[in-house]
């Protein structure tokens, strides 16, 4: 008997403990998100979910919103419309969530913001970045700096840092999110008024890119503006440096060769390739550092653009929570509007049309020796 | 209509639509199937109806009885075209051919300007509620059901268990196997049509191989003895991901495992049972 006292005793304790918590700790104000935690695409979707999570747990720790701890209700889209939408109605009927995070992807949110927007309920996507998004209705926000905002400020840098005048292109012309960001480069390279050479395209699963690249490079260009995943970016970065085009012909990436992945898959092929980004893992502003020593305490690695958007995103929204006049939807939308944020990307407020106002915090990243470094 | 109902309606909206979508889909791969084809092209005849319709919404002002009509005719033309010289061979060409229609309509929907290329159309306006589409698959369950217990149904069944037989005993193959392929694509053209007009989004990747398949296997798990399988098949294969989403990462491996025991332990589908037929000794 002695010897199970303690256990006893360490067991009521126990029951002790975890009763008072519960009783103690109001209900949770559930929020819900809408992310992509499996198939191919799963990668953006968990970097989301745990910029979401380490936010929580700050905001909680700081007293939660609203005098209750604030929970996130996950749905997985898989990638899929249907099941984004789905997911969106199952939180917005049943769980009667009063904001939406997400969903992962542009294609997602074209199919899953007008539901929310008929329902008046906020959604807030952190990285949808097409155009277009914020036009669904007046309930769609979003953190994320879109295309239209970064492609244009990297070839501006390219234009007066590095003197790049003529340019080739190259989309891939398959892809929702690929395609839509050569629209924009189409138009910010007409009103940047550089001269483009030719317009090549290729399939997302093509691994060949000799015929477009050996094309472009009888023409001479200055350099090569790329629309294209992280797979298919490496790809052609190797490509071109196989193919031997000199290495002072610059890549200009989209969003999509923003990936640590590319430099893992071209290495050295990837130097000199500038991409343009809302964030980077080596700022060194206070915010950003303890964010990433609170990130890579907690799941071990460094944060990408996404966690970091993610991360700023569920700040945003738990000060919203908290400042609205109640719990619902025109008052939290209201309350959006007017919110001023100070976060790992900067200052951060959103225009009437439910964009980041402030662009200022577009980063043109530079690939130097397998790293990137913001470009000088 | 009380709230708690209209709340349960609105969120399994899409569901309850998928639902009736998806048993058209399967009905029109009932249709092939039950002659004894095999056609991949039952996701590019639904992706020929939904452009079709959906343009049709976008741009002109045409009733919409009048545009599922097109919806209808347009992926018949289609099946004639491809039927005409595959139909005549057997083994797996309409299979194969079928196939190479998904893949150029997925092609020609990606490079085109006017179907909105790899970005869709969106901004469909909602005009299938569910009275249309399940009055569609009502009136299209009903009518294949009558042709299966009917003279038409018995030949059908002939050409699939034993194809000389049957050319043997003065059944018209051609214009049996014909009239089936066509009417498919019409079915899964309609199909099309109202997923469109009921999730006012659609993109060129939906209508693909995975697509293909996924009809396919409506029928093939439900049982091609008669229409109500592929619609019990459809039913199913429809739910099941969504009653499973409490299991969160489990899901998709406890929906396999589902399907793995009902395909091993019910080789003839769910409803293995055939339909009386009219003038049939019981």
């Amino acid at each position: 008997m002695n010897l199970f006292r303690p256990i006893l005793r360490t067991l009521f304790a126990a029951a002790f403990v975890t009763s008072a918590g519960f009783s103690h700790a109001a209900d949770p104000l559930t929020i819900g998100a809408i992310e992509i935690l499996s198939g191919p695409n799963a990668k953006y979707g968990v970097a989301i979910k745990q910029g979401f999570d380490l936010g929580v747990e700050e905001i909680n720790a700081a007293g939660g919103v609203r005098g209750a701890p604030l929970a996130i209700a996950y749905e997985d889209s898989a990638g899929s419309k249907e099941q984004a939408i789905n997911a969106a109605r199952q939180l917005i009927g049943r769980a009667k969530v009063p904001l939406l995070l997400g969903p992962t992807l542009s294609t997602e949110m074209f199919a899953v913001g007008p539901i929310a927007n008929q329902r008046q309920t906020p959604i807030i996507g952190t990285s949808t970045t097409a155009i277009g998004v914020t036009d669904i209705g007046p309930f769609v926000f979003r953190t994320s700096l879109p295309e239209a905002d970064v492609i244009p400020g990297t070839l501006r840098a390219a234009r007066d840092k590095l003197g790049v005048k003529k340019v080739a292109v190259l989309y891939g012309r398959d892809d929702a999110f690929t395609k839509s960001a050569y629209d924009v480069m189409k138009t910010a390279l007409a009103d940047l008024g550089f001269e483009v050479l030719t317009t090549e395209t290729f399939g997302a699963k093509d691994t060949d890119f000799s015929a477009q690249l050996t094309k472009i490079a009888s023409l001479h260009p200055d350099a090569i503006v790329i629309s294209a995943l992280a797979d298919a970016g490496a790809g052609i970065l190797l490509a071109k440096q196989a193919l031997g085009l000199p290495q002072n012909v610059r890549a200009i990436g989209g969003n999509g060769m923003n990936s640590p992945k590319v430099l893992e898959i071209a290495g050295p092929a990837a130097d000199g390739l500038l991409v343009g980004s809302p964030w980077f893992v080596g700022k060194s502003d206070p915010l950003n550092v303890k964010f990433i020593e609170a990130y890579r305490a907690k799941y071990g690695s460094d944060p990408d653009q996404f966690a970091a958007q993610a991360y700023d995103t569920i700040k945003i929204a738990a000060r919203a929570l908290n400042e609205a006049r109640d719990l619902s939807g025109d008052a939290i939308r209201d309350a959006l509007l007017k919110t001023k944020f100070e976060g790992v990307m900067g200052a951060f407020a959103f225009t009437p049309d439910r964009s980041p106002a402030v662009v200022s915090g577009v980063l043109v990243l530079e690939v130097a020796g397998g790293k990137f470094a913001i470009l000088k | 209509m009380p709230a708690a109902l209209d709340d349960f309606l609105w969120t399994y909206q899409s569901l309850i639509a998928s639902l009736g979508v998806n048993g058209l889909l399967a009905l029109s791969m009932y249709v092939v199937l039950a002659i004894g084809q095999l056609s991949l092209g039952q996701a590019a005849f639904m992706g020929v109806g939904a452009y079709a319709s959906a343009l049709l919404s976008l741009h002109t002002g045409l009733p919409f009885p009048l545009e599922l009509a097109a919806a209808m005719l347009i992926p018949a033309a289609f099946a004639l075209a491809i039927g005409a010289p595959t139909l005549r061979l057997s083994g797996v060409y309409l299979a194969l051919a079928t196939i190479g229609l998904g893949e150029l309509l997925r092609i020609f929907l990606i490079q085109s300007d006017f179907t909105g290329g790899a970005l869709g159309l969106s901004g469909i306006p909602a005009k299938a509620g569910f009275t249309l589409i399940y009055g569609c698959l009502a009136a299209a369950t009903l009518a294949l059901m009558l042709i299966t217990r009917s003279r038409i149904g018995r030949a059908m069944e002939a050409i699939r268990e034993d194809e000389t037989a049957a050319a043997v005993s003065g059944v018209d193959l051609p214009r049996y196997k014909m009239t089936a392929l066509v009417v498919s694509a019409m079915l899964a053209g309609l199909a099309g049509a109202l997923n469109a007009h009921a999730s006012s989004f659609i993109g060129p990747n939906d209508y693909g191989f995975d697509a293909a398949v996924t009809i396919l296997s409506y029928a093939l798990l439900g049982g091609v003895g008669s229409p109500f399988g592929s619609l019990a098949g459809a039913l199913v294969l429809t739910l099941l991901p969504e009653i499973l989403r409490p299991l969160q990462d489990f899901r998709l491996v406890v929906n396999g495992a589902i399907i793995v025991v009902a395909v091993l332990y019910m080789p003839h589908g769910l409803i293995p049972w055939r339909p009386l037929r009219i003038g049939a000794r019981p």
